[in-house]
């Protein structure tokens, strides 16, 4: 009766490990997974916040150079361009470039997106030269489910980017058994030529400056490359969004899975407890009326 | 047949009469006495006299031939290795009880959910490894499973010292039971020697020997002269005749069949070494040693274990990354030797107790987004290194409390069964010892009459004598 009670006022039928020891060892884990759970959860939309945030970056970039391409291709015959009309629209790339590295040195709190590791530290020079690393910052969005929250600028600005810049040896995953997978630079595609946004940019205004129509041109395709990478990056980082939303969707399942087999576990059910209790007290109350008429007659009461 | 001898015969009826009402009073009195075996006097037919020139015997009335205890020594045997199991499982409950209280969190915090705490703070901080207030925060829930280490391992002792205190507590009142079985069975052979039947000497020391006997398992017999003989299995006799041996505890260093530091030892004067602590077996103080050895050590075996493997883990990777200040090498939890009594030592190591920039996220220097070492932190959760690459680490802590559980609830299920049982003998042993005012009420009133009726014959006695001396006049 104790027993019921003490279920019916927590609404647990687990209140000591000895209740039900596998259950109660069962219901920890449950607890765990939970915690875990949200923790993923959190960790999914901290990883969205700071890819989104990423993918505004790229596409303002991607506007940037859209706009540097038409200031190119509006400059490259001699037919619509004279010297005059040169720098004017000089001054306006210089703007561009100045904008495309604030815009590539934007940062949520106080920490720069495009960096790699290198947080801390605008990832690009005023001169554009990139100063952050290819470190990519992994996150556990679901049990061994590690998706990158970043991209590094150094594969956002160019299109065939060389391998760690810093050369430093980047933390091997393999002493530990475990860790997050390095995409690593794209080392085969070293014979390409690498074109970089801000060098491309950097050429333009110094073609427009010094009136080289044939370097003006130049730049068209170059542009276009560095465009298509771009927009290449905004697709990687919505892919990525992608699979945040059903990892979380998973997550969210499990969570409801998780919260059924605990209540199950740990809850009592009450209409059985109250009914148990009302049947105890019957129990009760029988047995003191019955040791009640027990107790009372003897010998010497019809003595008297 | 002389008249005087009617008057004697009346005088036996009423002295016997007398006797069975005192008895019976007697038995009232103690109805509700522990361990009272009722009493009957028994009478017999006095001897008859030749009467002079008669053929025939005529009875010369009743005496009383001795005052006899109902009482059947093989139900008292039971109830007395009934009363020993219950009270093993007894005070078992009691102390898993205490134990299962410190694992308890069920309905609150506990090492469980601070370990979780502490994995997750690592993937907090693997989010924002540049986030001072992250790393605060990782800072404070290590803090706080380290204390619940702490608190743990103090309560598990803090059951062992209470422990210890009932030990010492016993073994005063074994050798207070021993010294009474002792007196009583002196008395007792006095009382017999003197051609009496010492009953409530008889019914005190069952009653002794009921308590005496639930403390640890011994067996009893009876010596030529009617005394107990106690014998405590594997360790020698506690009480022989007039002698009582003596039981005593003392401080002492572990040992390696569980002891603990500086618990107590038991000693006897009987035993050749002296030393008991592990021959004594059941009873209250079987099942406290058996706590305190085998269950309590146990647990914090394991929870050292639990609490070296988590510091040593956590800093062999830790001591592989950078901190803020690019200083590779630095520990996490301050380090310890050995698993020794780990759950006590574990603790935070002093650089990341000064300040939270000494814990290492990154795998490389000077680059505060590198989370890399935070990841593989927070992975040890789910990383199978405890019980030889079996179990995780919240399998193994998971493993102890219900491993507490099951030790508890298996005990308790035990415990009310034998409640059940101890219930059944008792009402055996009331059945044939205890005292039904009913029927001593009826025999009350019998006697009574008995007691009349002796008068009576008395009377008319003395009324035959009176009719014989006025014959003269």
């Amino acid at each position: 009766m104790e027993g019921l009670q003490q279920q019916s006022a927590t609404l647990r039928k687990l209140n000591t490990p000895s209740d039900d020891p596998i259950g109660a060892a069962k219901v920890l884990e449950i607890r765990t997974d939970k915690v875990n759970n949200d923790q993923f959860q959190m960790n999914t939309r901290m990883a969205e916040t700071f890819l989104e945030n990423t993918d505004h970056i790229i596409g303002e970039l991607a506007d940037i150079v859209v706009r540097a391409k038409e200031i190119a291709l509006g400059q490259a015959s001699g037919a619509s361009s004279n010297e005059g009309t040169r720098l004017g629209v000089a001054e306006e790339v210089t703007q561009l470039f100045q904008q495309a590295v604030a815009t590539a040195n934007r940062r949520i709190g106080d920490r720069y997106l495009l960096g790699g590791f290198k947080t801390q530290r605008p990832p690009v020079d005023p001169e554009g030269r990139y100063t952050g690393d290819d470190g990519q910052t992994m996150v556990e969005i679901a049990k061994d489910v590690f998706i990158s929250s970043n991209v590094p600028g150094v594969e956002v600005f160019n299109t065939h980017p060389k391998s760690s810049n810093d050369g430093r040896s980047v933390y091997s995953p393999n002493t530990l058994g475990r860790g997050p997978a390095s995409e690593g630079a794209m080392d085969g595609e070293l014979a390409y030529e690498n074109v970089n946004v801000f060098d491309e940019i950097q050429n333009l205004r110094i073609a427009l400056l010094t009136g080289d129509l044939d370097g003006v041109r130049n730049t068209l395709d170059r542009f276009d490359q560095v465009h298509s990478k771009l927009v290449a990056c905004r697709a990687k980082v919505g892919s990525r969004l992608q699979g945040l939303q059903s990892t979380s969707q998973a997550l969210e399942r499990h969570n409801v899975t998780n919260a059924q087999l605990g209540s199950v576990l740990e809850d009592a059910d009450m209409a059985q407890v109250v009914s148990d209790l009302t049947k105890e007290e019957t129990v009760f109350k029988s047995a003191l009326a019955s040791s009640q008429r027990l107790i009372q007659p003897t010998l010497l009461d019809f003595l008297k | 047949m002389g008249l005087p001898n009617v008057f004697n015969t009346g005088r036996t009826g009423m002295i016997a009469s007398k006797a069975a009402i005192a008895t019976t009073g007697h038995n009232i009195a103690n109805t509700n006495t522990e361990g009272f075996s009722r009493q009957r006097v028994l009478t017999s037919a006095e001897t008859p006299r030749n009467s002079a020139g008669m053929q025939s015997l005529i009875g010369n009335g009743t005496a009383i031939s001795r005052v006899e205890r109902i009482n059947d020594e093989y139900v008292e045997k039971q109830v007395r290795n009934g009363a020993r199991d219950l009270s093993h499982m007894e005070e078992k409950d009691l102390v898993l009880r205490q134990t299962e209280d410190v694992f308890n969190e069920m309905n609150g915090d506990g090492l469980n959910r601070l370990i979780s705490r502490f994995f997750n703070e690592f993937r907090k901080l693997s989010n924002e490894p540049d986030n001072e207030a992250v790393r605060q925060s990782v800072r404070e829930s290590s803090q706080a499973m380290v204390n619940d280490f702490h608190r743990i391992r103090r309560e598990v002792e803090a059951v062992r010292e209470h422990i210890d205190a009932r030990l010492e507590g016993y073994s005063k009142e074994i050798n207070s039971l021993a010294e009474q079985v002792k007196d009583l069975n002196m008395q007792i052979k006095t009382a017999e020697l003197a051609g009496g039947s010492p009953n409530d000497l008889l019914d005190k020391r069952d009653q002794a020997m009921k308590k005496l006997g639930s403390y640890m398992e011994m067996s009893v017999h009876k010596d030529g002269g009617g005394s107990f003989v106690v014998d405590v299995k594997g360790v020698g006799p506690l009480v022989v005749g007039p002698m009582a041996e003596k039981f005593s505890v003392f401080r002492s260093k572990a040992d390696d069949q569980g002891k603990p530091e500086a618990a107590f030892d038991v000693q006897s004067t009987s035993h050749a070494n002296s030393l008991v602590t592990h021959q004594i077996k059941g009873g209250k103080l079987g099942a406290l040693l058996e706590v305190r050895d085998k269950t309590l050590s146990t647990i914090l075996d394991r929870l050292d274990e639990l609490a070296y493997n988590i510091s040593d883990s956590v800093n062999s990777i830790h001591q592989q990354g950078f901190t803020r200040h690019g200083v590779q090498g630095v520990e996490f939890f301050g380090h310890m030797g050995g698993k020794e009594r780990a759950s006590e030592f574990i603790q935070l190591s002093d650089a990341v107790r000064d300040s939270v920039n000494n814990i290492a996220a990154a795998a490389q220097p000077d680059s505060p987004g590198d989370n890399r070492i935070a990841i593989a932190i927070s992975g040890l959760q789910s990383e199978k290194f405890m019980n030889e690459g079996k179990a995780t680490m919240d399998d193994f802590y998971n493993s102890i409390v219900s491993d507490v559980g099951v030790a508890a609830s298996k005990n308790r299920s035990g415990m009310n069964q034998q409640k059940d049982i101890m219930t059944q003998l008792n009402k055996i042993r009331d059945q044939i010892s205890g005292v039904s005012i009913d029927e001593e009420t009826a025999n009350l009133m019998q006697f009574q009459h008995m007691f009349d009726a002796s008068a009576k014959v008395i009377q008319v006695a003395d009324e035959m004598l009176k009719t014989v001396l006025d014959m003269r006049r």
